[in-house]
Order: structure tokens, then C-alpha cells, then sequence
């Protein structure tokens, strides 16, 4: 296997862009993304496209043809990608495949969405299964799983306040968090409920966004003059369902991690800045125990120590998270690495964290039997 | 009832089909999960599957032991009505599916047949569901279609 560089990076601003198409989102990440690295579209020799929910939103199909067009790629291997909200960093997983496996040497990977209805309509997403028809919704399930964390640790209320809290200050440091209002706990636990314990403040928006990576083999990465960033782990697993699981973890994710880790040749301790899946409050404490931040059933406690700040041992989500910066599905997971990759390089501003060297970026896609379909781990070192 | 007419029936031509599906007032939220509505005798269960190789239980059910693969064989069983709540929670928003707020709904656990299955809430107040508590089976309407006519899921009550 060889190893592989990124050399750009790039996203729009996320929030709400009625006006633009999935063709004008993703093209400015793209163009940006080459920019970044210095490269023409000519040499992108693949391409690979995150979208989660065009076919169902907007009547789409075969968007990465469209979006890698628009900047000029064409005539090469272009795929399309859907695993829920983890179709972005599938692609970014099917790009390194491509380029670690010695296919191609530079490939461009972009993740692509528009979530945003119009007022008062709901996203039916899943709208086939029959949970759904008896009145499952995303909200709900994550609800669940924090009564259960609740009930079995003591995870309180104020431990998920302080999360969304705390993104939201990292969010109004980015420019393109789509919210840049700080909240306070008593704001988030006094926002409408949504599915008990998770109030509107617990939960992530609604978004349309893109973002893009170049990716390249090392004899490519040479002639880029900025810092390399490299590819260290990128792991992609598959829920067990089990519905008799305990669900106050996910098994899918700590095999990803530790898969990640193993391939990285390092461990948890060694991280000094990382993305998680906040889509809610409570699915960030989870993680933050199933990558091993801290042992099953302290993550209520970490966020109290402040360890997950910007200022803290290991920041989590310095970008805001889902729940600040907002969560195009399918761009998210893109998104997360573009994040990795400024802090790395130390071009993440005001929430920049202090001289980080390894990152990670984790996202989940999907339920299935109470379970979650697809995980996956990406590791960044700065070269 | 009109609507009494057994899964089997075949139709000589589109009017026909089309005179059946007019004439029943209902539909079920997925086939295949609960017999409905119940021939005389039948009693109200929901619909799994069971490996004989290893014993395990599958909800909906499935079309291979996922873990004993060919040298498994499903039987089809039915679920034992009575539960334990694992997990609850109380939606406040409207669902898609069409169900008004707040609305309860959980995991119930089936302890005779090891599994642990979604599951809408009725017959109390929402707010009042706990893990531990035990629930049985209805079958009853859940939403409505856009013909007005009532969509049947399954749903768990108190045992009183």
C-alpha cells in the first residue's frame, strides 16, 4: 500500500443557499480544493462524489458527473457514493483506496448536499421502513440512546447542554459554520423539546454545503510547496445488528477506531485534535468513549473537565461540530477531514488548536436495527 | 366484512383488483408482520422467524441465519405478546408518518423469545412509559393514508 497525501482542501460556507444548485456548491469546493493544490483538472485522474439525498430531494442522480464537470473533469473514473451521513467520508475512503492501491496518483474527493426545506416540511428520510411508519424519527432514536446513557451512568441533562455549548463558541470562531451564535446551557435545556431528553439546541440542523480534497501518491506530493498532510488510517466498518446490543455504545464504531489506530501504529493518547459525528448532543459523548478518549460511561464527566475545549488536552469538533457549523449529510464527512487538514496546517484561525500534529475525524451513516450502518475513521499526520 | 378476504385471493381481471382494493378500508404498514385482520381461531401475535440451528429469533424475518447460513433452517414463530420496556422516549414534533405529538414510542424486549424489537406506545398517558415496565401487544390503526383510510400498525400498552 502507498502512501497518500492531501494537498487541497476546500469548502463553502454551510447554512442555507436556496438560490444555489448541488452543481454550484460543489464546484466552488472543488475549485477551491484545486486551487489549494496548485493542480489543473486535467491532472485529476478520478474523482469521487459523497450525496446521501439529491435522488430523494431534488430528483438527481449521478451528481459527481455534474459537480466534477462544472470544474472541469471529465473523461476519467467518476463514482458516486451514498452511506447516509457518512457518503462524504466514503468517498474520501474510495479516493484513498484509489490512490494507496496504486491506481491513480492524484484523485479529487468531494462531498455534496442540500438538506434545507422549506419551512414547515419535514426531511422523510427512511420513509420506507416500517419504524418509520410507526413513527420513527432521527430525533427519537438518539433520544433512546441518552435516556439509556442517562439511566446507566448518570450522564445528566446539563453534561448534553454543555456540548452543543461548546460547539456553538467553536462555531463562532469559523466563518463557515452556518450558526454563529453562542448559546448557554440554560438556552439549550430551554429550547423546545424535540424527543426527551434532546431539545432543539441538542440537535444539528439542516444544511446545504460542499467540500473537496485532492488527494495524491508521495512522488506527486513532492512538487506541492505547502504542508502535507498525510493519510494515516482511513477505516470504514459495518453495523453487527444485534438488536439485543447494549445501546449506549456502538460496537461498529469501536472497531473502527480501533482498526484506525492499529493501521496508524498509535493510539488515542497521541491525538491532539479530532471531528465527531455531533449530529446530537449525546452522540458526542459517546464518542468521545468509543474512540477511547475516555473509559464507557465518563464521557458526561470529560466534557465537565473541559478536556474536549478548544484550550483543552484533545479539542473536540474545534470547527463547531454539526451542531454549529451545521451537517449537509453528505458533505459532512469531507467537511471534517477539510478541518483536520487547517489545524494541521495551522490555518485554522481564531479556533485554531495549539500546534497539533495527528487529527482524526469520525463520522456514522444509517440505522438498521436500532444499530448504525456504516462507521468510518480517517487519521491525519502532518508530514 | 368486505374487507375479511384472505392474503391468497387472485383476481381475474384489473377491475376486479381494482374493486377489491376500493373496497378495503385499510391498509397494514408493512406486510408480513402481524396477521391482520385475524381469521377465526388466529391469535394476535407478531410474525418472526427462528434458526433452528442456533436458536436465534429474527423481526422482521429474514431470509437466512446470518450466522449459520445453509445449515440453518427458519421456522416461522410467533412472538410471545408480552414485553418489558428497555428504552422510551416522548417525541413533541408531528411525525412524517403522520402521527401527532407527543407520541411514546421504545425497544421492548420479548424475554421468551430473546429479542428486542422498535415499538409505538398506547394505552397511557406518553409520559409515563419506563424501562422495566411490562407491555402487551395491540394491533390497532396508527396514521392515515391519503384516502382517509386508517394505516394498521402494532403497537404496546400496560399490562393492567
Amino acid at each position: 500500500m502507498r502512501e497518500v497525501y492531501i494537498i487541497g482542501a476546500a469548502m463553502t460556507q454551510f447554512g442555507k443557499h436556496p438560490d444555489r444548485s448541488l452543481r454550484s456548491l460543489g464546484f466552488e469546493a472543488c475549485l477551491n480544493a484545486l486551487r489549494d493544490a496548485g493542480v489543473r483538472p486535467k491532472e485529476i485522474e478520478a474523482g469521487f462524489c459523497g450525496n446521501a439525498l439529491a435522488p430523494a430531494l431534488q430528483g438527481e442522480t449521478g451528481v459527481g458527473q455534474n459537480v466534477f464537470w462544472e470544474v472541469g473533469i471529465n473523461e476519467v473514473p467518476i463514482v458516486n457514493l451514498e452511506n447516509a451521513c457518512a457518503s462524504g467520508s466514503t468517498a474520501l475512503r474510495e479516493g484513498w483506496m484509489a490512490v494507496a492501491g496504486g491506481f491513480h496518483d492524484m484523485a479529487i474527493v468531494a462531498g455534496v448536499e442540500k438538506t434545507v426545506m422549506p419551512k414547515g416540511t419535514m426531511l422523510n428520510v427512511g420513509a420506507g421502513e416500517f419504524e418509520t411508519k410507526l413513527g420513527e424519527v432521527f430525533p427519537g432514536y438518539f433520544a433512546l440512546i441518552a435516556k439509556k446513557h442517562m439511566e446507566r451512568y448518570g450522564t445528566t441533562s446539563e453534561q448534553l447542554a454543555k456540548v452543543s455549548v461548546k460547539n456553538h463558541l467553536n462555531g463562532s470562531f469559523n466563518p463557515y459554520a452556518q450558526f454563529q451564535k453562542l448559546l448557554t446551557v440554560e438556552e439549550v435545556l430551554n429550547s423546545p423539546m424535540i424527543a426527551e431528553p434532546l431539545t432543539l439546541y441538542s440537535c444539528c440542523p439542516n444544511s446545504d454545503g460542499a467540500a473537496a480534497l485532492v488527494l495524491c501518491s508521495a512522488r506527486k506530493a513532492r512538487r506541492f510547496k505547502g504542508q502535507k498532510i498525510k493519510i494515516a488510517a482511513s477505516v470504514l466498518t459495518t453495523g453487527t445488528y444485534d438488536n439485543e446490543r447494549d445501546i449506549t455504545s456502538w460496537e461498529v464504531e469501536r472497531r473502527a477506531a480501533e482498526k484506525a489506530y492499529q493501521m496508524a501504529s498509535l493510539g488515542p493518547g497521541e491525538l491532539n485534535v479530532v471531528e465527531v459525528h455531533d449530529a446530537f448532543t449525546i452522540s458526542e459523548i459517546i464518542h468521545y468513549e468509543g474512540l477511547g478518549l475516555c473509559l464507557p460511561g465518563e464521557g458526561g464527566r470529560l466534557i465537565d473537565k473541559g478536556t474536549t475545549e478548544l484550550a483543552g488536552n484533545i479539542p473536540v469538533n474545534p470547527s463547531g461540530g454539526l451542531l454549529s457549523k451545521g451537517h449537509p449529510v453528505g458533505a459532512s464527512g469531507v467537511a471534517q477531514v477539510v478541518e483536520i487538514v487547517w489545524q494541521l496546517r495551522g490555518e485554522a484561525g481564531k479556533r485554531q488548536v495549539k500546534n497539533p500534529r495527528v487529527g482524526l475525524a469520525q463520522i456514522m451513516g444509517g440505522n438498521k436495527e436500532g444499530d448504525t450502518r456504516v462507521c468510518t475513521v480517517h487519521i491525519l499526520i502532518k508530514d | 366484512m368486505s374487507q375479511n378476504t384472505s392474503p391468497a385471493r387472485s383476481f381475474t381481471s384489473a377491475v376486479e383488483w381494482r374493486d377489491f382494493e376500493m373496497s378495503q378500508s385499510w391498509e397494514v404498514i408493512q406486510e408480513g408482520l402481524f396477521h391482520y385482520p385475524l381469521d377465526p381461531g388466529q391469535k394476535l401475535a407478531l410474525i418472526a422467524n427462528r434458526c433452528t440451528g442456533c436458536g436465534k429469533a429474527f423481526f422482521p424475518r429474514r431470509s437466512l441465519c446470518p450466522h449459520c447460513f445453509e445449515e440453518g433452517v427458519l421456522e416461522d414463530i410467533s412472538l410471545d405478546h408480552r414485553g418489558i420496556i428497555y428504552a422510551s422516549t416522548v417525541v413533541h414534533i408531528p411525525s412524517p408518518a403522520g402521527i401527532k405529538a407527543p407520541y411514546a414510542y421504545g425497544y421492548v424486549q420479548i424475554p421468551k423469545n430473546q429479542i428486542r424489537i422498535f415499538a409505538l406506545f398506547t394505552g397511557a398517558d406518553p409520559f409515563t412509559f419506563k424501562p422495566g415496565q411490562e407491555v402487551e401487544l395491540v394491533v390497532e390503526p396508527v396514521s392515515e393514508n391519503h384516502q382517509g383510510q386508517d394505516i394498521i400498525g402494532y403497537k404496546f400498552k400496560p399490562i393492567t
